[in-house]
């Protein structure tokens, strides 16, 4: 299993490795001098040799593999560069920011968690018969509704029209209940239909109809056999999910004025900020490697298939 | 020409309901100009905020611009775009997964390295990214997305393309001289497209929603263009006194993805599963086998 483990880890680092090189190449590649953008940030009207001064310190001129393993070592330390928008450093305005993207993602989770295992549960406990057909439907729409769709619904029914939580910003758990429904509901929809299939052909299998030999009531199976098989599933799709909520932030965080890191990201976007495009970029990334890899993980221990694989 | 009819005999198989919206939007999006009732870009702010009535079937916006025929006319825009990205993604991804299914070994390994990245970031991500980098825009949301939709296409056509290169009549080919120029354009490549056609038939509904989601952030089609996302996003000020200028581009947007994930789901591409019955297993065996059929 220790083997399993250690490849999936070196498969992540080399994944990593390739990451870095793509968002460094990125903002390489960007047209226009950035060393200019920078000057006329500094003064408005600045001279050549002021770019050429700035050029010297970002280290512009050295050759592109000198640069990459500069920016690599400063991204390594937590220097990753400053924003040509603000001035400010890059690294403690993104960290400061995901505190609130965690919360969201959290509480979205949360939300996602809660409903999908409800709703599988009550599909597969009365399999064809209304809570099913409602859970499907339900399904289906929370699956094919844009975020931003959602979330201005929302807002109009309980914020503009009921007046019962607060339209937009992060004050109080009244004004978190919003965005995390808007930011569940995706998931939650997508979890309920692995529960539900999941649980289904779980108990089409010869334990399970042993079980019902055996005299055990249909929630009884259900909760005790059929549970600890979709694990490895449903772990596998939580995590998936997980990275699809993070993605879901840029979106949801502007529309509830939250300012997490997805806000950050779309305000470097906005200004062609390259700094901080390339930092977001990074955590982005990171993190989706690191999920993939704790996914794997998990599916290796909540598998006793793969368990035994490994050894 | 045997995989447009494999592809057509596919889609009559499928849900109706999925087949007759996406069937409406493509039908609104290509005769879009001469459907329209009113210029969508027309301003007339002595009309502004209008509701429903007989010159204004669906009322007008916060600029007096006819909503049904913004709608409409932004039918067009998801098409045209969502074609245009799929056309760029599908060429770069089925060229480099059958080239990678044809020649094994370190090419396919290190072409499907690259795929890897390219699947391990969500595409919203990367086309966000690129936007980032090189501006917003029309064209650059075009190759933002193609870029961040063809690592799938490559992954699907290359074991398409693997499937197939094990089929004895490929060896069968060989043996009696076939060139490798021939097996990978006659035989290879048109096997490889249509199973890849499906594949975009179900795809489609997150491109045009990806479009849908650039453009609410402001970063994919710029104003006045009509475009549900962007219409939304413009309308969203006014939600306390027109609310229905935000429900109509959304409801909109929702069919058109309810129908591609209908499509989906038929093809058991799915995000979201159903119950396997004996019918979907039928029909997913008949999808599997469609796919690699080989065309004459």
């Amino acid at each position: 299993m220790l083997s399993l483990v250690s490849r999936r880890v070196r498969n992540s680092l080399v994944l990593l490795v390739l990451a870095t090189l793509l968002c460094f190449t990125l903002v390489v590649s960007a047209p226009g001098n950035i060393a200019v953008l920078i000057a006329e940030l500094r003064s408005p009207n600045a001279s050549f040799a002021d770019i050429q001064k700035i050029e010297e310190e970002l280290g512009l001129n050295d050759p592109i593999p000198v640069r990459y393993a500069g920016w690599l070592t400063g991204a390594l330390t937590g220097n990753l560069g400053i924003s040509y928008k603000t001035g400010e450093e890059v690294g403690p305005a993104l960290a400061s920011r995901i505190p609130v993207t965690a919360m969201l993602v959290a509480g979205g989770g949360t939300v996602a968690l809660l409903l999908s295992l409800v709703f599988g549960f009550a599909g597969a406990m009365w399999p064809r018969h209304w809570p099913d057909v409602a859970g499907r439907g339900v399904a289906l729409l929370g699956a094919s509704m844009p975020s931003f769709f959602v979330g201005a619904l929302l807002i109009y029914a309980f914020a503009v029209e009921l007046r019962l939580v607060p339209t937009f910003g992060l004050a109080g758990p009244s004004s978190w209940i919003l965005p995390w429904i808007t930011i569940g509901l995706l998931p939650a929809a997508v979890l309920s239909r692995v529960v539900r299939v999941g649980l289904e052909e779980a108990m089409a299998r010869p334990f399970a109809l042993t079980a019902v030999a055996k005299g055990l009531n249909r929630r009884a199976i259900l909760f005790r056999d059929a549970l600890p098989n979709i694990a490895p599933t449903y772990i596998n799709a939580l995590g998936a999910q997980t990275g699809v909520m993070v993605v879901g932030a840029v979106v949801v965080e502007p529309l509830f004025a939250w300012h997490g890191v997805g806000d950050l990201f779309l305000t470097g976007i906005r200004f062609r900020d390259f700094m901080v495009v390339q930092a977001c970029l990074l955590i982005f990334i990171s993190f989706f490697i690191l999920l993939n890899l704790l996914v794997d993980i998990g599916m290796i221990f909540t598998d006793p298939k793969l368990r035994r694989q490994g050894s | 020409m045997k995989f447009l009819r494999a592809f057509l005999s596919t889609l009559a198989g499928m849900p109706k309901v999925a087949v007759g919206a996406v069937a409406i939007f493509l039908f609104l999006g290509i005769f879009a100009p001469w459907l329209t009732p009113h210029d969508p870009n027309a301003q007339d702010l002595l009309q502004a905020n209008q509701d429903m009535s007989i010159s204004h079937w669906l009322g007008t916006d916060h600029l007096g611009r006819d909503t049904l025929s913004r709608l409409i006319a932004a039918a067009r825009t998801s098409v045209v775009g969502m074609s245009l990205v799929l056309i760029l993604a599908l060429s770069v991804g089925v060229t480099i997964g059958t080239i990678a299914g044809y020649r094994r070994g370190w090419v396919e390994e290190g072409l499907m390295r690259i795929v890897d990245v390219g699947l391990a970031m969500p595409s919203l991500i990367v086309a966000l990214a690129v936007i980032g980098i090189f501006g917003t825009g029309y064209w650059n949301m075009i190759l933002a997305l193609a870029l961040a939709w063809w690592p799938g296409s490559a992954r699907i056509s290359r074991a398409v393309a693997v499937n197939v290169m094990n089929r004895p009549h490929i060896e069968s080919l060989r043996v009696l001289g076939a060139s490798p120029l021939r097996i990978y354009f006659k035989h290879l490549l048109p096997t490889t497209l249509g199973a890849v056609l499906v594949y975009a038939t179900a795809d489609a509904g997150a491109v045009a929603l990806a479009i849908a989601t650039l453009s609410f952030l402001g970063l994919g089609i710029q104003p006045p263009t009509p475009e549900w996302g962007q219409m939304l996003v413009d309308a969203l000020p006014y939600l306390e006194a027109s609310p229905r200028q935000v429900i109509l581009p959304g409801l909109a947007l929702t069919a058109v993805v309810i129908g591609f994930n209908l499509l989906g789901e038929a093809v058991a591409l799915n995000r979201v599963p159903t119950p396997l019955s004996a019918k979907i297993l039928r029909k997913r065996q008949l999808t599997a086998a469609l796919w690699t059929r080989e065309a004459a």
